[in-house]
């Protein structure tokens, strides 16, 4: 009887050991992933892209339900606002219906200065079009999902909606890719002001304004001025809309994207073809000899 | 035999349901929903659905479904990977800590409860995050970020309630 008792005693003191090296155990796990998160992430890439296969059409089916609600919700939000949108946009229709007369003119007389100078056109684009389908934005990251199906989506490749720039691939699975937003503490975008052409770094950090920085201080950036990437290293083509400055202080430029990052329902995801973008053993990504 | 078997799976079910509802919730979470302050920072759900488990039913949500909760929406987050597990398990730390405090007590005391302890979680993730960035993240981000998880936290207690009493069985 004593022995059995014992020997209980000890399995449960087993037990209890076992329990706290467990705990220990799962700690250095986590260190361990993000050791390798920072150091291999070619390992790490290809695990969360066969992951977000498996995991992206379970938040699909949750969607349909839910989007159904959220856009009932939105349905009745909108019909008050039907009759002054109504209004606003017959005003804006005949506005634009003369802007389209003087852009055919200014089109014209365009292409013929560019014949005459002998001007290089900018790279040709190809885009396939993506439902997002799932979309985080907390305060560790700013990513989303989107299904891109059998079309050719590639790691690097630039997201775009309407009215601009919101990211760009950052995994690619076989029918889903994550996209990086700008906004994530991970985005690096060369970017200029549109009108007096200073560059700088359009950096994330996890807020919605993402910031300005190496541009120097006297480079008489003003709120209001529109951002556009530069083109430098070759990942983004110039002049693609970014966003506008909404508040420049001794410490940092901030800049709020024109698109809201929060209500993409559908994104471009645009092939330009360049080879900035390098892939994880240093070959460009498009194009170039050394290209498979 | 077959009822054995029945028995087996039911009973297998019932062990990881609370593992399979905060998984549900996750996924819930990661929905592009254009709704009221929810645009633009999600509330931490697993931190949620992790800390009413531990308290309500820690027989069924232990150490590992911590873990794998961690994991899951670590591989859908585009965060450093291993910084929800390491959050998790703070958290599972922390719970099992002030379990006495906790355990049996009304609503409103777990609702403080989660208020001290999910602050302390979520600031600690921020300080593994910042080094392994090597730069402070903004902190008005996380405050806001822990203002929702707080704000949201009796709307999924109270779903979780209904899958505690009316979905777990406990045997007798």
């Amino acid at each position: 009887m004593k022995r059995r008792r014992s020997l209980f005693l000890h399995l449960s003191h087993i037990r209890l050991l076992a329990k706290k090296f467990a705990l220990v155990f799962l700690f250095l796990f986590a260190f361990a992933l993000m050791l390798v998160n920072k150091t291999d992430t070619v390992l790490i890439e290809k695990t969360s892209s066969v992951v977000t296969d498996v995991v992206s059409p379970m938040i699909e089916v949750f969607a349909i339900p839910a989007k159904m609600i959220a856009h009932g919700y939105d349905y009745f939000r909108d019909l008050k606002q039907i009759h002054a949108d109504n209004l606003r946009l017959k005003e804006e229709n005949r506005k634009l219906n003369l802007l389209y007369d003087k852009f055919k003119s200014l089109e014209i007389e365009n292409r013929l200065l560019a014949d005459l100078l002998n001007y290089v056109t900018p790279p040709k684009s190809d885009f396939i079009t993506a439902r997002v389908i799932a979309e985080e934005g907390d305060a560790f990251s700013h990513s989303m999902i989107a299904y891109v199906g059998d079309a050719s989506a590639e790691k690097g490749q630039i997201a775009m909606s309407d009215k601009g720039v919101v990211g760009r691939v950052d995994r690619v699975g076989h029918v889903y890719a994550r996209i990086l937003l700008i906004t994530d503490i991970n985005s690096k975008i060369p970017v200029m002001t549109e009108s007096s052409r200073v560059r700088g770094i359009l950096s994330g950090d996890n807020t919605s304004f993402p910031k300005l920085v190496f541009t120097p201080l006297d480079a008489g950036i003003n709120i209001g001025d529109r951002i556009v990437t530069s083109g430098v290293a070759g990942v983004f083509p110039a002049g693609l809309p970014i966003g506008r400055v909404v508040s420049v202080s001794k410490n940092e430029i901030a800049v709020k994207p024109f698109s809201s990052l929060e209500q993409l329902e559908y994104i471009k995801l645009v092939n330009y073809g360049l080879e900035g973008l390098l892939h994880d053993d240093g070959r460009p990504l498009n194009g170039g000899a050394a290209d498979e | 035999m077959s009822d054995d078997i029945d028995e087996n799976i039911n009973s297998l079910f019932q062990r990881l349901l609370p593992l399979l509802s905060s998984v549900f919730f996750v996924l819930f979470s990661y929905l592009p929903l254009d709704f009221m302050f929810l645009k633009s920072i999600h509330p931490a759900i697993p931190l949620i659905c992790a800390y009413f488990w531990l308290v309500h039913r820690p027989d069924l949500f232990n150490l590992w479904s911590i873990c794998m909760l961690g994991l899951f929406d670590n591989i859908i987050s585009a965060a450093p990977m291993g910084s929800s597990i390491f959050a998790m398990l703070v958290l599972y730390v922390l719970t099992n800590a002030a379990s006495k405090f906790l355990t049996a007590k009304p609503f409103v005391v777990l609702w403080y409860g989660f208020m001290a302890l999910s602050l302390g979680t979520i600031l600690l993730r921020w300080l593994i995050v910042s080094i392994y960035y090597s730069r402070f993240l903004p902190l008005d981000g996380v405050f806001f970020s822990y203002l929702i998880t707080v704000f949201c936290y009796p709307f999924i207690s109270l779903l979780l309630a209904f899958v505690q009493n009316h979905l777990i069985q406990d045997e007798e």
